[in-house]
Formats: structure tokens, sequence, C-alpha cells
């Protein structure tokens, strides 16, 4: 038996989850996301960290690997890192083992994975630099509109004339929804039109990554967001697509979740020992 | 006490001054001295210390230097460090240079020796023409004859002779820089966390501005300090760096691949203090000796000529097994030559011993490491998770 612990240091929030491993099975025991909300994220990471253990009565010396993802990779108490693509591919197989397509929508880019059922990453696109395909920019948005961070997919999902965003630029498709709010367009078809943005281009990022069918689970901070889910089903429906995209209640930890799930991999693999490589 | 962090702060201090204040404070300190310039590829510093002046290592100007003028006397579609080195020359920055040496490393650098030239027609300036056929009777005839010539050059701008002691004592100091650097590299190869390859590429980087004598001292100042300090050991991918040996990367792009999760534990950055494998031996003609170690021990890189096409590419396969790396990242300047069409050969060697490798392009003042960390971190993972035990 051995217990590994996954820190997924994102943009916006810090997910930090703790597993035991027995007989090879990954158990589930602990969960924390923490927004970052101008603190330090990596003081956020160790303390909540911290916090996981001291829930589970555990010493940080009783993991046999502490694995960063993310931005994580200075932070000073881990045994290794694991680049996001890999943990996030891992951490979905975790949550959905039919999946064999990852869409990550994280506060500041997209991205789109074809896996296998192995979690190993087959191909992938990314979106570019620009923050419109991004849940910063759909955070932002929903502040100007006054609108709560959990009210956005609802409200979207009633959004029945959606308006036409710039997919291309965040300063462009801010101008495009101030011009909406004067226009006196709906919040609802404001959010909805921002969604259907979204979809279509992490819909061409999907095309890219050559998957044809199977299960697409969204991970990263959006993944619950009930309006982009609806909008990226509507967009591959309408382009004839035989992908089934869903999201897990936990796919926000799927980052977190993989890195621990590849920590104990790695345990096993080098053959070491609960603290023998951290300070 | 010299703390790892206060000789690294040191060693960083020294890369980013470029006024270079350390030579310049040499050169100040006694009425006559003069420092000679070098660009850091196969040029023998012995010369230079033997005749009483200062080996100044120029390696372009790095990123923080903005390329105004020196952009106006090249071509778009070649590398940055000579742009940059004649931007430090321009603007005043080696103005107390008497000397520069331009080695043979490729076309473009030879081109920069006669800008110089014209540019600077009071600096004493070689194209410093080295071999690339190894035969004693053939190369090592032609060396003997460069060495001799630049000799000459030397002892006149210097205004006194290069005596066989004065050379063997030199050799002496040289010899002792690589068995330092030799050592720092094994402790790395051996203890990677315990070595960070950006704190090592600064302290091997301050060798390039500081007389040999402080930095031998410095280079046993940090051994120990990084043998004392106990740093956390990683699970990261043990890799083997190439390309990297004239237009050197920024100092980010370096951490950028250690923090995506590898260690490097070798490297051709700045090859010059790694070009002789042994040590030159002091009985005998020095100057003979020098060639001899040319011809005979140097270090197979892309910046010599293999005319052995089985042989071609063993030199990197070698070090991926003598450092027990796991995968090499080809790291190049854009538009380098030697580095850049070295590469297709290097690979095909790389595949058929299956040793994985990814490869992209830098500048000196590449600003943007998200897409190095990308490439980097990815391939990291794929060592750790996909390959063979």
């Amino acid at each position: 038996m051995s217990y590994t612990a996954g820190i997924d240091v994102g943009t916006g929030c810090v997910k930090t989850v703790l597993f035991e491993h027995r007989d090879g099975e990954p158990l589930w025991l602990e969960k924390r996301c923490e927004r970052i909300r101008q603190r330090d994220p990596y003081q956020l990471a160790k303390d909540t960290f911290q916090e996981m253990l001291e829930a589970r009565g555990l010493s940080a010396k009783q993991l046999g690997y502490v694995a960063s993802t993310g931005d994580g990779e200075s932070l000073p108490f881990t045994t290794g890192h694991f680049y996001s693509m890999t943990t996030h591919a891992r951490g979905a197989i975790f949550l959905e083992p039919r999946t064999r397509g990852v869409v990550d929508i994280g506060a500041l880019h997209g991205r789109a994975m074809r896996i296998d059922e192995r979690g190993k990453v087959l191909g992938y696109k990314m979106t570019s630099q620009c923050a419109s395909g991004s849940g910063q920019f759909l955070e932002n948005i929903a502040r100007y509109l006054g609108i709560a961070q959990d009210e956005i997919g609802a409200l979207s999902k009633q959004g029945e004339s959606p308006e036409k965003i710039s997919s291309i630029c965040a300063v462009l498709a801010e101008t495009d929804v101030i011009n909406m709010v004067s226009r006196g367009i709906s919040a609802a078809n404001i959010l909805r039109g921002i969604h259907v943005s979204m979809a279509g281009r992490l819909a061409t990022l999907l095309k890219g990554t050559a998957l044809l069918d199977g299960v697409v689970l969204l991970t990263g901070g959006l993944a619950l967001d009930t309006g982009m889910l609806a909008a990226l089903q509507d967009a591959l429906r309408n382009a004839h697509s035989r992908l089934e995209v869903k999201n897990h209640p936990d796919s926000i930890y799927a980052g977190a979740v993989g890195a621990a799930i590849w920590g104990e991999f790695r345990r096993k693999k080098l053959g070491f020992q609960p603290a023998e490589v951290r300070a | 006490m010299n703390t790892r962090q206060t000789l690294v702060e040191r060693c960083s201090a020294l890369f980013e001054d470029l006024s270079f204040g350390a030579s310049r404070a040499w050169k100040d300190a006694q009425p006559g001295r003069k420092v000679v310039a070098y660009m850091p590829v196969y040029v023998p510093r012995e010369l230079i210390h033997a005749a009483g002046m200062l080996p100044l290592g120029i390696l372009g100007a790095g990123e923080s230097l903005e390329v105004i003028h020196g952009d106006a006397y090249y071509q778009s579609y070649i590398c940055r460090i000579p742009r940059s080195t004649l931007e430090l020359g321009i603007t005043g920055r080696l103005d107390f240079v008497e000397g520069f040496l331009f080695p043979s490393i490729c076309d473009v650098i030879r081109n920069l020796s006669g800008i110089w030239k014209l540019q600077f027609p009071d600096v004493y300036v070689r194209y410093f023409d080295v071999p690339q056929n190894y035969v004693d009777g053939i190369g090592g005839s032609y060396y003997r004859r460069e060495l001799e010539e630049l000799k000459e050059g030397l002892e006149h701008l210097a205004g006194r002779l290069i005596t066989p002691e004065a050379l063997r004592a030199s050799i002496t100091l040289y010899n002792e820089n690589r068995r330092l650097i030799a050592g720092l590299y094994a402790l790395r190869t051996e203890r990677p966390w315990q070595v960070p390859s950006s704190e090592l590429y600064l302290v091997v980087r301050a060798g390039m501005v500081l007389p040999v004598e402080d930095h031998n001292q410095l280079l046993k100042d940090y051994h120990a300090a990084a043998v004392e300090e106990e740093l956390p050991i990683r699970d990261k991918s043990r890799i083997v760096l190439s390309g990297v040996f004239c237009e050197q990367p920024p100092l980010s792009l370096i951490k950028a691949i250690e923090m995506a999760g590898c260690y490097i534990v070798d490297d051709d950055f700045m090859l010059i203090t790694r070009w002789l494998l042994q040590d030159v031996p002091l009985d005998g003609d020095p100057l003979q000796n020098l060639v001899d170690a040319f011809l005979h021990h140097s270090a197979e890189t892309s910046a010599k000529y293999q005319p052995e096409a089985k042989l071609k590419g063993q030199y990197l396969v070698d070090a991926v097994k003598g450092t027990k790396a796991e995968g090499v990242i080809f790291a190049a300047p854009s538009f380098c030559d030697p580095a850049l069409l070295e590469r297709p050969m290097l690979q095909t060697k790389l595949d058929a011993t299956l040793v994985p490798h990814i490869g992209f392009k830098y500048a000196e003042n590449s600003g943007q490491m998200q897409p190095v960390r990308e490439q980097a971190g990815t391939f990291a993972d794929s060592i750790k998770l996909w390959s063979n035990p």
C-alpha cells in the first residue's frame, strides 16, 4: 500500500488530491480546489496539501510520491512534475475509462487530445496564445455583465438567439460584447454567443487530433460549465461528428488525479520508498 | 564563506555585465595590460595568457542588448551572435580590447573578422583558421604554422616574446581549469540535483571574462559549495543537450528545460572549456604539445569534422551511455550551419540506437519559453512514462 498526492497549480485554481494505492488500485481519499484570488499559488498549494494530509492523519513522509502538474514545476516539496497533457489524459481515463479524447479548457488556454486506453497522448492541438478561447475571458465577460460564475451555464442555455462573437481576439470579442450590451442584447444570448464561439474553436481542435469516435471528456476549470458542454455538443452534432462529449463531476481535478496516479507509476518503476527522494 | 548562492550571484552579475567590468578592472589594475577577445571555440587561450594578456571570451550580447547597428551589417537569414557582437563593438563596450581572434567555426564568423578589421582598424584582428584534417603531417603541419603566426602576432601586440617557460606556465593553469570544469561536469552527471545546469553554466561562463587564476579558484569554491549544500532530488529525466556550442541560449532556456522535468547531464556549452580532453603535456616543445592535443585529444562534436561516416555521431551515443542519459535534446541557434547541418546525421545515429530525442531552435534573445517548456516537458514525461525501464 502507498499514498500519493497530485497538485495541479492552474491559472485560476489550485487543485490538490490524495490517493491510496492498494494492490494496484487507486483509491481517491481527499480533494481540494481553491481559487487563487490574488493569493500566492505556491503557498496555497502548500497549505491545501498540508490540510489534506491532516484530514487523513498522514505526514508528508508517508507519501510515496508528491506530483505537481500545471504551473507547479517549482513547488519545493514535490517528488516530480508531469506536464499537463500527460496528467489530464491519465486523469480522464480514471474518471471515465471509455475516454479517448480530452478537451482541457483552463483559464488561459484550450487543448484537445487524442489518447489511448492507458492515458497515453497520441495527438493534440492547442489554442494559440489568444485568450478568447479561455475561461479567463468568459469569467471577465460574466463579471462585466454582473453574473456569478456558477450562473453562467444555466443562463447561457436560456439563450435562444446567440450573438456572434469574434473567435479570434479577446480584445475584439470584448468590444463585441460592449456593443451587444448597448444594443440591448440579453445576457443569456451574449453568454450563449461566447460559448458557441469557444465551442467552434474547440471542435476545430478536436477535429485536428483526428479522433473520429468515442467519448470525449471535458476537463479543466470550465468542464462543469453546462453552457459550454451544450455548445460543444451542438457544434459537434452540427458537424456530423460521432464523438460523445461529456463531463464528470470531478472533471476539474483531472490534472491532479492524473499526477497522483502517474506518481504511483513512477514510484513503482523507480522502486523507491516514501520520502527517499524528497528533502 | 562563499556559499553557493553568493558564488552564483557573482557569476550572474558577470554574465549580465555587458560592459565587461571585471575584465576592465584587470586591465586597469596595472599600466600596460592588454586584453585579447576571442569567440569561444578552438582558440588556444594559453598563448594569449603566456603573452601576459587577458583572454576575453565573447559570446554575443545575450538577450538584454537591443541590436540596432549590428543588423545593418548582416542579412536577416543568419544567426544573431555576429550582429550582437558587432553591436558590442560599435557601442563602445569593447573599446578596451586590443585584439580579437575569430575562430573558423563558420563562414559568418569568418566574415565577422573582416568586418571587424574594417570597423576597428587599430585592433589586432586575426581569423584563426584551424584544420579539419587531423593527420599529423597534413592538418598538424598546417596548425603548427597557424599557431606560430598567431604567436608572432600576439608577441607583437604584447611587446614581448612568449617563452616556452611562460607557455608551459599558462598550459599548467589551463590544464587545471579544464580539470576543474571536467570535475564539475562529472559531479553533475553523478548527482545532477546538486549541480543545476543553470548554475554550472554561469560558473563556467564566468571563465570567459575572468583571469584563469581567478576562475580556477571560483571553480574550486563552487565545487566545494555544491558538495556541501544538499539539494533535494527530483524525479526528472536525464538528458544530453546538444548544439549549443557557439551562440548561447538565454539562461531562461536552460532553466525552462530543467523546470520542465529534465536533468541536463551533459552538454556542449562554450566548447572551448572542454575542447581538449586531456592535460596538455608540459615536457618538450609546448607549442607542439598544443598541436598534438588539438589533433589527438580534442572532443568529438559538431565543430569537428569526422571523415568516417560510420563514426559520425558516435560521440553523442557514447555521451548518452557514459552519462546514463535517457534522451537527447537538440537545441541549436537559428541559422547555425555547424549545428543544424549536423543534426540529421546525429538524429539518424540516435534512432539506430533507440535513443529518444527532440529538437528546437533558439536565438540568444529568445523570450518566449512556453513552447520550450511544453516540448521539453512532454519529452521528459514520455521518457518517464513510456520508455523501457
